[in-house]
């Protein structure tokens, strides 16, 4: 077993690590505001017995710290700026083939033990109903301690600067005729995990995401018109200097431009076009189509009630085309930068990366100890995940990525073979069908491409697809220079509902002949 | 554990104790949440969780900050209150800044029962387990969502607000999907009295739905005359609420913003039988009685017999523009003036039309119309000459939801049903009835089941 780790030890260690020169001040006095150091380690013991005695054939702990900060503005006001934290532990136990959850925000050991008791009551109460026993692969259990890769922990960086950076950038859009309103944020969250479990795994993990935004809205008031522009930015797995190496201020000053440009562009005339789309709309059609048709608990029924099934069916692994042949998606849960990166997943398992669909054909699926058990493979992918402590882990999709085309080709190399198409930027709104066949995604901006050339700006743009159908429309692929990562913090799935933050990077790409309808109309 | 309104009512009063700021607002909230998952016949997961949250807002020379925690011992009180006041120290001015509340009065709205928090968990896993079984006696597999949430609210400020409140839940969805994977039902109710949940009902009628959707034929997309059961309604309109916002109308930003700078209040946007209204004390769906920043709420209408009567004002925007903060919506009721039409009797008056069950995805194309896409799921049927002919297969749909309320649109109205929306998985409670409208716009089709 271990040294107990207290989380105060884990916070010096970790500022240590992370170079920073000193705690901040407010959590030093959070800290000081801890009555009684917590020993996770001696609660993990409390809990871990408590299942043994009932005869758990799985147990595990998590006591979680989540922070956040956040800071809204809209043109030249600062409209909120908060602080967020959030402590807890959950206790799971396997008794009798039926899992138990229970979870408190008191970390003591009597409520420790309290919690356990409750799982197993649950688990106990569900095991005469419980039609399939549940069973989990082997895992060895780990000890390790990670932290996601950032050089600069936003926490540590004095608010004036992080409000001044957002309120230059509001400036700048308002410099724009036309541009009536800016809103923009930082968001900031830090999660400090601890998993142990009666494999005798103890894990300790640090995160940081950090995410900057921007929407302007340029108001017609004469003609009751109104259109925006939101940033192009997603939320990364990063530290300040993300921030400070977005340009937000050009940014700014180019939504504001586009917004106006917006409210006079030419309607679409709906019908098919031959699409290019760039990385910071196309992300977003990855993770609908592609991230969640290829989650194993969906193709299951386990999601029938909410957020629904999928087209993908165990019998189509190795078999179903996809896509196109240039078409590669790969799930990756190391990648750096990504939202979903971690060291280990919630099931103890470490991170890996692996192919949902090679060559155009659908190859794996995501996958968890609990699903693995289901599989040939009997592998888990370490899709475990839980968005607090007192939720339950389940599956959560990893970040899953396009590939980029072996050789080098640019935006401009996929435009050139477009007689008449469209090119989109950025993510706008977004549907699909609980099986994921039928999609329909808007965007931020669109412009017509006429014989291989960008051209003016188009509004009221969506495409409708099919998702093999769209896929398997996939004609060209950039380079590695065009590749970029996309993603979204608030991914939901589950009852009760669980947010997951999931990246998806992709380079551009073209698209033959897809439906494209006019909103306005419609 | 929920905290008595005596011990939130202490923990807050202590919290502003530890403030030397000019003002401050502290709001105290939590909930004791278990739920039991199932699918492909079988238990999933299942959870309880107890937790509870203290906010902060203090204003320091005009300058506000925001800190919360749900560490509420007193050393962590003091620490979320230095961490606020910290944050405000280093903001500029807040612009926005209204003095917070004093003391207000409340009337009780209900909407608390004890026993719902307390349903046994081997009786749970019995209730939920006869669900399982009557699908698969039935030729179904069963998925769907149980849970009970018993949940307060308080709130207090530096100027001697206090409010308190308490509510319970259960709620309970059943998905039946057919063996073969050709037909799929959803059911979903809620209450807040455990004794008022018709389990049995939510089971049946998942199962007939699953049964009677069957082998669904393709139809052309395009405009259709639809019967939306109350179910789809409440997706529809659970997801639109807030169009009511005043500042985006009158920024220009709405769909009730007009050319010239004006906004539709007073016109008639909607059907003339339709209004909608909140009231915190309706029987069926007491709400909370302290609206924004601890407003009493109260009984209000938005749209009146068509008419566009109230639009949602903050505190900063009615002192800017001169009108009242809007005390709510603590809820949504939308009730037709004309005598209610049965379901049956709305399938009976259709030439040719279809019956949509429950929507799902939806999201915002266009926010200047209020339009929405998304798509049918769990039932869609095909009308002909006043009786189901047949189910057909899924659509996606882009609507605006103005413009399906709007006059000359609305056909007929049924009787407000105590709803949830599908989205929020059973979490929300709406009185809405079943409509039929004259036009509705399907796009595609989607061959998901």
């Amino acid at each position: 077993m271990p040294n107990p780790n207290s989380r105060r030890d884990f916070l010096k260690r970790s500022s240590l690590a992370l170079g920073a020169a000193a705690l901040p001040a407010w959590l030093l006095e959070r800290e000081a505001a801890q009555a009684a150091e917590i020993d996770r380690e001696a609660l993990a013991g409390l809990a871990l017995a408590e299942a043994r005695k009932a005869g758990a054939t799985y147990a595990d702990i998590r006591i979680n710290r989540y922070r956040q900060e956040s800071i809204a503005t809209r043109e030249k006001q600062v409209q909120e700026v908060a602080r967020t934290q959030n402590f807890g532990f959950g206790v799971r136990v396997l008794v009798k083939g039926a899992w138990g959850f229970a979870a408190s925000r008191e970390v003591t050991p009597q409520s420790v033990r309290q919690m356990a008791r409750r799982a197993i009551e649950t688990a106990r109460a569900n095991a005469p109903f419980q039609k399939k026993a549940i069973e989990l692969v082997p895992q060895t259990g780990a000890q390790a301690k990670w932290k996601s890769a950032f050089e600069q922990d936003p926490f540590d960086v004095p608010l004036e600067r992080k409000i001044h950076t957002l309120l230059e950038a509001n400036e700048e859009a308002l410099k724009v005729r036309g541009a009536s309103f800016v809103e923009s944020g930082l968001s900031f969250y830090n999660e400090q995990k601890f998993y142990a479990s009666s494999e005798g795994a103890r894990i300790e993990q640090y995160l940081i995401r950090s995410y900057p935004r921007l929407n302007v809205t340029a108001v017609d008031s004469v003609r009751g018109d109104f259109q925006q522009r939101a940033a192009l930015t997603s939320p990364k797995a990063a530290g300040y200097e993300f921030v400070e190496s977005y340009p937000l201020r050009a940014e700014a000053e180019q939504a504001a431009h586009e917004a106006v440009e917006k409210l006079h562009a030419r309607p679409i005339e709906p019908g098919r076009y031959d699409l290019v789309l760039h990385p910071s709309h196309l992300w977003l059609t990855v993770h609908e189509s592609v991230g969640h048709s290829t989650e194993l608990d969906r193709a299951l029924g386990w999601e029938a009630d909410y957020a629904g099934t999928s087209f993908l069916t165990p019998d189509d692994l190795g078999k179903l085309r996809f896509g196109s042949p240039i078409v590669n998606f790969v799930a990756d849960r190391t990648q750096p930068h990504g939202l979903a990166t971690v060291g280990y997943d919630d099931d103890g398992v470490p991170a890996g990366r692996w192919h949902l669909v090679k060559d155009g054909i659908f190859v794996d699926w995501q996958t968890t100890r609990e699903l693995a058990a289901l599989t040939r493979s009997r592998v888990s992918h370490a899709c475990e995940h839980a968005d607090s402590w007192g939720s339950v882990p389940f599956a959560r999709m990893p970040n899953v990525s396009l590939e980029p085309a072996p050789a080098d080709a640019s935006l401009g190399d996929l435009l050139a073979g477009v007689e008449d198409g469209i090119l989109i930027y950025g993510d706008g709104s977004w549907s699909i069908d609980q099986q994921r066949y039928n999609f329909q995604f808007g965007g931020q901006t669109f412009w017509e491409i006429k014989k291989g050339k960008k051209g003016a700006m188009l509004r009221d743009v969506a495409y409708q697809s099919r998702t093999t159908d769209f896929w398997g429309a996939c004609d060209g692929l950039g380079g590695e220079a065009t590749y970029e990562l996309g993603g979204a913090l608030n991914d939901g799935k589950g009852e009760p509902t669980q947010s997951n933050a999931v990246s998806h990077g992709c380079p551009v790409a073209r698209f033959r002949r897809i439906n494209v309808l006019n909103t306005a109309a419609s | 554990m929920l905290l008595s309104e005596s011990d939130a009512k202490a923990i807050c009063a202590k919290a502003l104790s530890f403030t030397k700021a000019d003002d401050a607002r502290v709001s105290l909230g939590g909930d004791a949440h278990s739920n039991l998952r199932f699918a492909a016949g079988s238990f999933t997961t299942n959870g309880y969780r107890e937790d509870a949250e203290l906010s902060v807002t203090v204003w320091m020379a005009g300058k506000k900050g925001s800190a919360t925690s749900n560490e509420l011992d007193e050393a962590s009180l003091r620490a979320t209150v230095a961490q606020a006041e910290e944050l405000a120290k280093v903001s500029p001015v807040d612009e926005e800044y209204v003095p917070t509340l004093g003391a207000e009065s409340y009337r009780p709205a209900g909407g608390f029962v004890e026993e719902t928090l307390h349903l046994p968990l081997d009786a749970r896993a019995r209730s939920v387990a006869d669900i399982i079984d009557d699908c698969q006696k039935s030729g179904a597999v069963a998925a769907g969502f149980h849970q009970t949430r018993g949940s307060f609210a308080a709130g207090a400020t530096h100027h001697g607000n206090f409010h308190y409140g308490h509510s319970t839940l259960i709620s309970l969805s059943v998905t039946a999907r057919t063996l073969e994977g050709a037909g799929s039902g959803y059911f979903l109710r809620n209450h807040f009295d455990v004794a008022r949940l018709d389990v049995a009902r939510i089971g049946r009628e998942a199962i007939q739905k699953a049964l009677r959707s069957r082998q669904p034929q393709a139809l052309d997309a395009g405009a259709y005359t639809v019967i939306l059961e109350p179910q789809a309604v409440a997706d529809l309109l659970g997801y639109s609420r807030a169009e009511f916002d005043a500042r985006q109308a009158d920024e220009g930003r709405s769909v009730f913003s007009t050319p010239g700078g004006k906004t539709r209040l007073g016109e008639r946007v909607f059907d003339e039988r339709l209004s909608f209204c909140t009231d915190p004390w309706h029987p069926e769906l007491p709400g909370p009685t302290a609206a924004q920043d601890g407003i009493p709420a109260e009984k209000f209408f938005l749209v009146r017999n068509g008419v566009l009567e109230k639009l949602i004002y903050s505190r900063f925007w009615g002192k800017k523009k001169n009108q009242p903060a809007t005390p709510g919506p603590a809820n949504m009721i939308l009730a037709g003036s004309a005598p209610p039409v049965s379901i049956e009797d709305m399938v009976r008056d259709t030439q040719r039309g279809l019956l949509v069950s429950r929507f799902w995805y939806l999201r915002t194309v266009d926010p200047r119309t209020a339009s929405l896409t998304g798509l049918t799921r769990d039932g869609v049927w095909l009308i002909e000459n006043g009786k189901i002919a047949h189910p057909v297969r899924n659509f996606r749909f882009n609507q605006s939801t103005v413009q399906m309320l709007a006059p000359g649109n609305v056909d007929l109205i049924g009787t407000p049903e105590r709803v949830s929306s599908s989205e929020s998985q059973g979490a929300n409670a709406l009185l809405l009835p079943a409509l039929k409208v004259k036009e509705f716009h399907f796009t595609s089709a989607s061959e998901a089941v």
